[in-house]
């Protein structure tokens, strides 16, 4: 399978020019034959809406924008972000699969963060879910940034049977120190190593670059096997358009030699998770 | 201390930042004060990197013949890179304004001096259709050492997440010469000013205990217990302070339901 990944810079607030810059990459990737296309987290709209929340929301299933993404992902399975209007005034930071034209699935976000230079709950909803869905590709999930830095949303993916786990991101890079890129990429590096290693399954992160308001996003779109071995990483802090070969067979492969997935006790942490929950004790 | 970084990341960053925000805000050019010191020239050097150097402006605005030499490095700077100048003294303008409002006091005189400054690079921003770039550093915003509305005036900063002294590392990486680098750091604002001399201690450890305070969170007590002199971690923390209305939009009292700086959100870089 050919994934491409595509790193960014979304204009902020104009849906109209981020739509056509959507499918001049989705011809992109198809004229290279890829499989699967991943776009950065609210690549729609772009990150730092403010009020201008409700002015780019769509509703998936009445707008003529996401039609004209649905037709233009025939032939490919297609991931990107927006600010979804699940019901009147009500707004989520939720990414779409979609597969030959269809609306395969929706994650909204679980964890968007609220704290330091972050703000999203005073703007968002939060979702609710962590699904594994079937795609012609194998099993996959989403998670939509800070998503993936909660080990528990990725351990849900992998309980529901993941072997593909998708990470949408828009994260602003912080930290300089003497290493090539924004300190804070690190953290995103060692989660996907772990998480792809231990869950074993492919880790796909797609991160945006650009500026908005100063903030800048780090870039450094990476794929890992399951194995947890970095397959490729795009430059930090520049556009850039990745594309990977990825051999499926290595989710048997990897799962024959670390069963972790085999060896699993998703009821018994479900005990425990209830008797933590329930304890009165602070 | 703050630690060793990748120059030439950063270069990539800020060079990135400006070449991205002018072409959000559609102008092709920059301007920017230049007065010789490390400051401006590293403000320079980065912005004839991200926009070419004949899109580049640099005001020298000397008060009189106060600050030749100065004058003369901020030249050298200019030339070196190729960037457009050109030399205004301000001393008609200012002087024209003491003779009708007398005073003796040096700040007063200083400020009025950066205000000055300020207004004519507004002026030729928009002759030029250039977008003015601020050259404060972290060091003076989180001190407030800077006179608002003067050379804290600007349409975008490019080195205000810098120390004063990470701004020297970077400007040997990008190649400003020795002279500039090593020059004792001055707001012009008179002759014989040092920064140093006024805030009473130097960057290097007004840097190391801020990078103390403000980026590890660590409280003033522990950064004394690490060593560095209490009279300075107080007067530092005094500092931060009193000038957090320099950075700062002015407060305005809530009426409506709906109040610019309250709860009326939207980004800088507003349809951009």
């Amino acid at each position: 399978m050919k994934v491409a990944l595509a790193q960014i810079s979304p204009s902020l607030g104009d849906l109209e020019n981020n739509v056509d810059r959507h499918i001049y990459f989705i011809r992109k990737a198809k004229k290279n034959k890829a499989d699967l296309l991943v776009f950065p987290e609210l690549s729609l709209t772009g990150y730092t809406l403010q009020d201008l929340v409700e002015e780019t929301a769509l509703n998936p299933h009445q707008s003529s924008l996401f039609d004209r993404l649905k037709t233009e992902s025939q032939g490919l399975s297609l991931v990107f972000g927006f600010v979804e209007e699940k019901e009147k005034g009500i707004f989520y930071n939720s990414a779409a699969f979609l597969e030959n034209g269809k609306i395969l699935h929706i994650h909204r976000k679980v964890f968007p963060p609220t704290f330091g230079m972050f703000e999203e709950k005073k703007f968002f909803g939060e979702g609710k879910n962590f699904h594994s869905f079937p795609t012609p590709l194998g099993k996959a999930g989403m998670m939509i940034c800070r998503d993936f830095l909660h080990y528990g949303a990725s351990y849900l993916l992998f309980a529901g049977g993941a072997e593909i786990i998708i990470v949408l991101s828009a994260a602003p890079g912080r930290g300089f120190d003497s290493r090539e890129g924004f300190a804070s990429s690190e953290m995103w590096e060692l989660m996907g190593q772990t998480i792809s290693r231990f869950s074993t399954s492919f880790l796909f992160y797609c991160n945006r670059v650009g500026f908005e308001d100063g903030k800048s996003f780090a870039g450094g779109s990476f794929i890992y096997n399951p194995g947890g071995e970095l397959l490729v990483k795009a430059p930090y802090a520049q556009e850039n358009f990745l594309l990977r070969e990825v051999n499926l067979q290595e989710i048997r492969r990897y799962r024959k030699k670390n069963p972790f997935k085999r060896e699993d006790k998703p009821s018994l942490i479900l005990q425990q998770l209830q008797r933590i929950t329930n304890a009165k004790e602070v | 201390m703050p630690k060793k970084f990748n120059p030439s990341f950063v270069e990539k960053v800020l060079t990135s930042f400006i070449k991205e925000e002018l072409s959000k805000f559609h102008f092709r050019k920059g301007i920017l004060g230049l007065s010789g010191g490390l400051d401006s020239s590293v403000c320079a050097f980065l912005a004839a990197k991200a926009l070419k150097p004949e899109n580049v402006w640099g005001l020298i605005m000397p008060y009189g013949q106060l600050f030749k030499k100065d004058v003369k490095d901020a030249q050298t700077v200019g030339h070196h890179l190729g960037i457009q100048l050109k030399v205004i003294d301000i001393s008609p303008m200012v002087d024209a304004y003491f003779s009708q409002h007398p005073t003796q006091d040096k700040l007063l005189k200083g400020n009025k001096m950066a205000r000055e400054r300020m207004s004519i690079l507004y002026d030729f921003s928009a002759r030029e259709n250039a977008l003015v770039l601020g050259t404060s550093n972290k060091s003076e915003l989180l001190v407030g050492y800077g006179t608002l509305y003067g050379d804290m005036a600007c349409s975008i900063n490019p080195l205000g997440d810098l120390y004063k002294s990470q701004i020297r590392e970077l400007a040997s990486h990008l190649g400003v010469p020795e002279k500039i680098r090593k020059k004792n750091p001055t707001a012009g604002l008179w002759s014989g000013q040092t920064d140093e001399k006024e805030l009473g201690l130097s960057y290097d450890e007004m840097d190391e205990i801020l990078f103390h305070l403000v980026d590890k969170r660590r409280p003033a007590k522990d950064v004394v217990w690490m060593g560095f002199n209490k009279d300075h971690v107080e007067k530092i923390i005094r500092m931060i302070k009193k000038s957090e209305f320099k950075r700062k939009l002015p407060p305005i009292p809530k009426l409506s339901n709906r109040t610019v700086g309250h709860d009326f959100l939207y980004p800088y870089d507003w349809d951009k």
